[in-house]
């Protein structure tokens, strides 16, 4: 019985689906290492309340990221720009485009916008904004072309090893908690 | 079958890559903007706001640090001259009263089946005021009568205006320890019928007589701070404390000396050392005619007379008092529950006395300012109240904050004579005992939310100010009485002038303004005085002269000590609850009791020999009787006490408020465990004292009947001993004298250091920290701010009971000498970071690391819960999450953002404080400046009232930490073991044998 089985198991008959099925097995065993077991999983496409787009506010109005995003020199949490501060400009600006009207709504109806949030790290890593600003780390090196971008594509998560290998490379602190408190 | 290893990989790849694509989508989060930014807050960055603790009647000042406008921590206000920037344990928990899950979130009115239901804010007004003109209609409306704990300011007198105004002077101010007997024994003695200043710090010597000042009695932090101070060694001399009563108390385990005597004969001591100072010639500043009158008054009292009485030996009451009257200049503190019997005032009479004839009045007892306790109603007042409101005299009941149906003796019938009453309304946070028989429940704001002004002493006035929105729907008190007066029109509404509390408040501080600093313009001066916490004059002291023909009926009653027979119940105050407002906070029900280390709990404290007499056990459940009721508590044997008083705690044995107070609440924490002690307050005598009109702590004599079955004590203590392992040292005064202060141990030398590995390097900053035994009272301060700023869990009593209490710090008490007269040592013991630390090298996956500036980190996600690390660790103080803990909500919103939550199967301990060094060294980088000493304070050394704790750069050889490890007194814990601590320990002074 027990020869018959190891035969069997050995044997190519029925291969692709010994092969799945060991496949699913370990996939279960892999189940409790898996990394980032916390981190939200995705599917679908990124869509945001307001389709800003960054390519006209960065990129052809050159308008500077912490013109906006001004508690990134200041603080932990660079932060999304009030309803109030988009406003500013809108009252005025574009306020034709549908865009600038859907805006134009949350504000009349005193709604805060509610992005979706699209640069991700875990809930345990401690990054600080304005520590790196301070230094001269350009928005692009950890979020892309930003400026460039019509819209986000999809949700990125930022590892640990790009944080490290630019540690590394720039002679800043590899201490495990400049980062894990 | 046979894999080989690159299949074996593949085969888990894929089979990861399976579940990956498998595993069901969550939705994204979302990132919610400011719709208008509010402008003094920046996200991230933590904004700090001035305002009062009320967690009891001493009224520190506290700052409130919020971020994106939620608070999360509380720390003292340096500013403030009751505190000094500390804290103690309940002040740190009054989060947890703001965040309680239990809070009544909006009005309740009760229907004709006796049940609460929620009404809106406009329909309870609308109900209340309708009743309320019906009343003055009827013409009762000199029959409203509020209850307050202990007001003052701004409220207190909206509230008696607004009582004036519908025709009421029905007004209480009801503390259950409100000093009765102190105040009676100055107006005989003194002719001041008040609570006097006393300056601890200045005192050489102090003898207390029962008061627990480093506790619960009158303002705890502040004697905290002064009593440290009096005790630092310097310039060849150090205060002393002797301790008088019954049972040994925290304060009486920090006295260099404790003298057991039978409760209500501290009085006959006291007399006996007046008679050996004035009969020795040693009295000061005290005319002749009234030495000679004090003599015949206390002729009596012999050393034999009083060794017959007390048991106190003539040669230590002779060398006592001698002690005393050297004293330069000395202090004698007398009052609390422990000498609160018949013989109350007579004994702080004796008290007044012995501070007369040593020349202490006006030196170290100074009638200005005055404790506004003195202002509190006495419980006769209140058992006057209770027969109004039996014989139908009261129309209307209002209270807020106090829960009578608690604190007062069952047999006083509080709760009958309430029934009696039409119209019952509650303005408390919770639903405790005296809420639940309310008609209508009117939430008002908790003190984190709201503005007010609290004067604790004469001219000490702090302001408060709301540190966030309010959490739920609940209004301010100060507003709805303004409404309610609106409402009924006429009088009331003519009475006053302001649409809100706030604007009244700044009428009131607009006056003070004109008083204090017309000068400037008061919105300089208000902010100012929002900025600082409040505005602070120092009064003078009044000059009082001894009522010497007095004195014979003043001391009555002190002739006959107690009798013997059965035993005598010693209710006191708890550390952790106050008299029971501090059950419902889970951090104060974990925290264990400092002197029993007992957690969840409240017991029945037994001499060990008493005990043996009734073949009664340790975790016995007994049945406690007086003649006014009985109680079941678990016994505890406990050698601090006098043969037959027996002791326990007040504050647990609640029927109602939260799931932590209340074991059988629906969502209390253990779902096993279905007891949390008793309270013993229902078994007092509902008489008032004649003389003080105060509670008769010591009225109940008690029997102890077994019941037969045990009952699960959760202790966090292995032994109250040492057992010889040098954890807790000392060092005796000679010692250090015999040197001078600079000189070492003459054989002290540092352990050699032997390392395998090469050592640490610490380029730039080496974190450490020195903890002085000599400072440490055992206060818990340091536990619950620790709770407070990393998050840490609360595992509930049973698993407390299996050895899981969380707490990164904590304080083992150790007794030394023999059990009834023993040397208590308090240790502050945390994660030591060790240099050579046993946890590091047993770690298999390196979660637990050394960093490059000498601490030791653990890295939480990279943890597999092994528990190997705490295995090692010789000191204990890894603690290990066995559960994903819950903060039910909304104790959530008071997680501090800077530290991470942790969930089951990850090791967690002290990391000094971590995102605090961080936080310092970037706001030191934003300056272009190396760190300062003393800026970064981790949780635990800034809540510290006696400054015990000291934290810095052990690079800096000027920091003062590098300046205290440097000192005569330094050890480290465990040094045998070559772990080579961060943190050095200073052994704690004890007199030589020749003191006292």
């Amino acid at each position: 019985m027990k020869t018959t089985l190891i035969a069997f198991l050995k044997g190519a008959w029925l291969g692709p689906v010994k092969t799945t099925l060991v496949a699913l097995l370990g996939g279960a065993l892999s189940l409790g290492q898996l990394p980032f077991s916390r981190m939200p999983r995705f599917s679908g496409t990124l869509e945001q309340p307001v389709t800003m787009n960054h390519k006209i506010h960065a990129g052809d109005y050159q308008m500077p990221c912490l013109y906006c995003h001004a508690n990134a020199r200041r603080s932990t949490v660079a932060g999304i720009p009030s309803v109030q501060f988009c406003m500013g400009c809108h009252k005025i600006t574009g306020l034709a485009l549908p865009t600038v009207q859907k805006l134009k709504g949350y504000w009349d109806r005193k709604e805060p916008i509610p992005w979706v949030k699209v640069f991700y790290q875990p809930d345990f890593v401690h990054f600080s904004h304005v520590a790196h600003v301070r230094v001269g780390v350009t928005c692009q090196t950890c979020h892309g072309p930003v400026q460039t971008m019509d819209r986000f594509p999809n949700r990125v998560f930022i590892t640990m090893d790009q944080c490290v290998a630019c540690h590394r490379q720039q002679q800043a602190s590899i201490d495990c908690v400049m980062c894990h408190k | 079958m046979e894999v080989n290893r690159r299949d074996f990989l593949k085969v888990l790849g894929i089979g990861g890559a399976a579940t990956l694509t498998s595993c069901s989508a969550q939705p994204p989060e979302k990132l919610i903007p400011y719709l208008i930014p509010v402008e003094e807050i920046i996200p991230g960055k933590a904004t700090w706001y001035a305002t009062v603790c009320r967690e009891c009647p001493a009224g520190c000042g506290m700052l409130v640090r919020t971020l994106e406008g939620r608070a999360v921590k509380v720390e003292g206000n340096p500013d403030h001259p009751v505190n000094r920037g500390r804290l103690c344990a309940r002040g740190q928990a009054s989060l947890q009263g703001l965040y309680n899950p239990d809070r009544i979130r909006q009005p309740l009115l009760k229907d004709a089946s006796g049940s609460f239901k929620s009404v809106s804010w406009e329909e309870a007004e609308a109900w209340l005021a309708g009743r309320l003109a019906e009343l003055r209609q009827r013409g009762k409306g000199s029959g409203i009568a509020w209850l307050t704990p202990h007001t003052t300011g701004t409220l207190d007198q909206l509230i008696d205006r607004w009582l004036q105004a519908l025709g009421s002077k029905r007004r209480l101010r009801y503390e259950p320890f409100a000093y009765e007997p102190i105040k009676s024994a100055n107006r005989l003695a003194f002719g001041l019928e008040a609570i006097p200043t006393y300056d601890l710090e200045s005192s050489e010597v102090i003898i207390a007589f029962g008061s627990d000042f480093l506790e619960t009695w009158i303002s705890p932090v502040m004697y905290a701070r002064e009593f440290a101070a009096m005790r630092t060694y310097e310039h060849g001399r150090m205060g002393r404390l002797i301790f008088i009563g019954p049972r040994l108390s925290l304060t009486a385990a920090n006295a260099d000396q404790w003298v057991s005597v039978p409760p209500g004969t501290e009085g006959v001591v006291a007399l006996g050392m007046v008679r050996v100072i004035v009969t020795e010639g040693l009295s000061k500043a005290v005319p002749k005619g009234k030495v000679d009158s004090i003599k015949s008054v206390v002729n009596r009292y012999t050393p034999q007379f009083v060794s017959k009485a007390t048991g106190v030996e003539p040669e230590q009451l002779e060398r006592l008092a001698r002690r005393f009257a050297q004293a330069n200049p000395g202090l004698a503190l007398g009052g609390g529950t422990a000498v609160s019997g018949q013989e109350a005032t007579s004994t702080l009479v004796a008290v007044n006395l012995l501070n007369y004839v040593t020349g202490n009045v006006g030196e170290t007892v100074l009638f200005g300012p005055l404790s506004t306790l003195s202002r509190l109603s006495t419980y006769r007042e209140m058992v006057a109240l209770i027969a109004a409101m039996q014989r139908g005299q009261v129309s209307s009941l209002f209270f807020s904050e106090v829960n009578p149906a608690f604190t007062l003796p069952k047999a006083a019938g509080f709760e009958q004579a309430l029934e009696k009453v039409p119209l019952v309304v509650s303005c408390s946070s919770f639903m405790d005992e005296t809420t639940a028989k309310a008609n209508l429940v009117l939430p008002t704001h908790t003190p984190l939310e709201s503005w007010g002004d609290h004067e604790p002493w004469e001219g000490m006035h702090g302001l408060m100010q709301p540190a966030m929105q309010p959490v739920f729907q609940t209004r301010s008190l100060g507003d709805l009485l303004l409404s309610l007066a609106k409402r009924l029109g006429d009088a009331p509404a003519a009475v006053f002038k302001e649409e809100n509390f706030y604007e009244f408040l700044r009428a009131r501080w607009r006056e003070l303004h004109q008083r204090v600093r017309p000068d400037v313009e008061f919105e300089a001066f208000w902010v100012e005085a929002l900025r600082r916490g409040g505005e602070f004059k120092e009064l003078p002291a009044r000059r009082v002269r001894l009522n010497v023909g007095a004195l014979p009926q003043a001391l009555k009653g002190l002739e006959l000590p107690g009798q013997a027979g059965s035993l005598i119940l010693l209710p006191y105050p708890s550390i952790n609850h106050f008299d029971g407002r501090g059950a419902n906070k889970s951090w104060l029900q974990e925290l264990p009791d400092p002197m029993t280390q007992l957690t969840w709990d409240s017991w029945l404290e037994v001499h060990p020999e008493d005990a043996k007499r009734l073949a009664i056990g340790e975790g016995d459940l007994v049945v406690v009787k007086s003649s006014h009721g009985e109680i079941k508590l678990p016994a505890h044997l406990y050698p601090g006490l006098k043969r037959g008083v027996v002791a326990v705690p007040i504050g647990q044995g609640h029927t109602a408020y939260g799931r932590y107070a209340d074991p059988h609440h629906p969502n209390a924490l253990d779902t096993r465990v279905k007891e949390r002690g008793a309270n013993p307050l229902t078994l007092l005598a509902p008489e008032p004292d004649s003389r003080s009109g105060g509670l008769l702590w010591l009225s109940a004599r008690v029997t102890l009947t077994k019941t037969g079955t045990k009952y699960l004590l959760a202790s966090v203590s292995g032994s109250d001993r040492q057992h010889n392992r040098g954890i807790a040292q000392v060092i005796p005064l000679e010692e250090i004298t015999r040197g001078g202060q600079e000189a070492g141990h003459p054989t002290k030398k540092d352990h050699p250091v032997r390392q395998m590995y090469p050592p640490h390097e610490h380029p730039i900053y080496r974190w450490g920290m020195v903890i002085d035994l000599n400072s440490c009272i055992g206060c818990s301060a340091c536990v619950v701010a620790c709770y407070a700023e990393n998050n840490v869990p609360v595992v509930g009593k049973e698993e407390v009971a299996r050895g899981r209490e969380a707490s990164w710090i904590r304080i083992e008490r150790f007794a030394e000498g023999p059990p009834d007269r023993p040397e208590t040592r308090f240790l502050p013991m945390l994660c030591q970071h060790c240099d050579a630390a046993p946890c590091e090298p047993v770690c298999p996956v390196y979660a637990t690391v050394h960093n490059s500036e000498g601490l030791n980190i653990q890295v939480y996600n990279r943890c597999v819960g092994t528990r190997y690390c705490s295995n090692n660790c010789p000191y204990m103080v890894r603690r290990f999450n066995w559960f994903t803990y819950e903060w039910p909500e909304p104790l959530h919103l008071q997680l501090n953002p800077d530290v991470t939550v942790r969930e089951k199967g990850v090791m967690e301990k002290c990391t000094f404080c971590l995102q605090r060094i961080t936080d310092g060294k970037a706001r030191a980088k934003e300056e272009g400046r190396p760190v300062r000493d003393g800026e970064i304070v981790p949780a635990c050394a800034q809540a510290c009232p006696t400054r015990a704790i000291v934290f810095g750069d052990l690079k800096d050889p000027e920091s003062e930490v590098s300046r205290l490890s440097r000192s005569p007194r330094r050890y480290r814990i465990f040094e045998q073991l070559n772990t080579q601590p961060a943190i050095t320990y200073l052994k704690k002074i004890v007199p030589g044998p020749k003191e006292i």
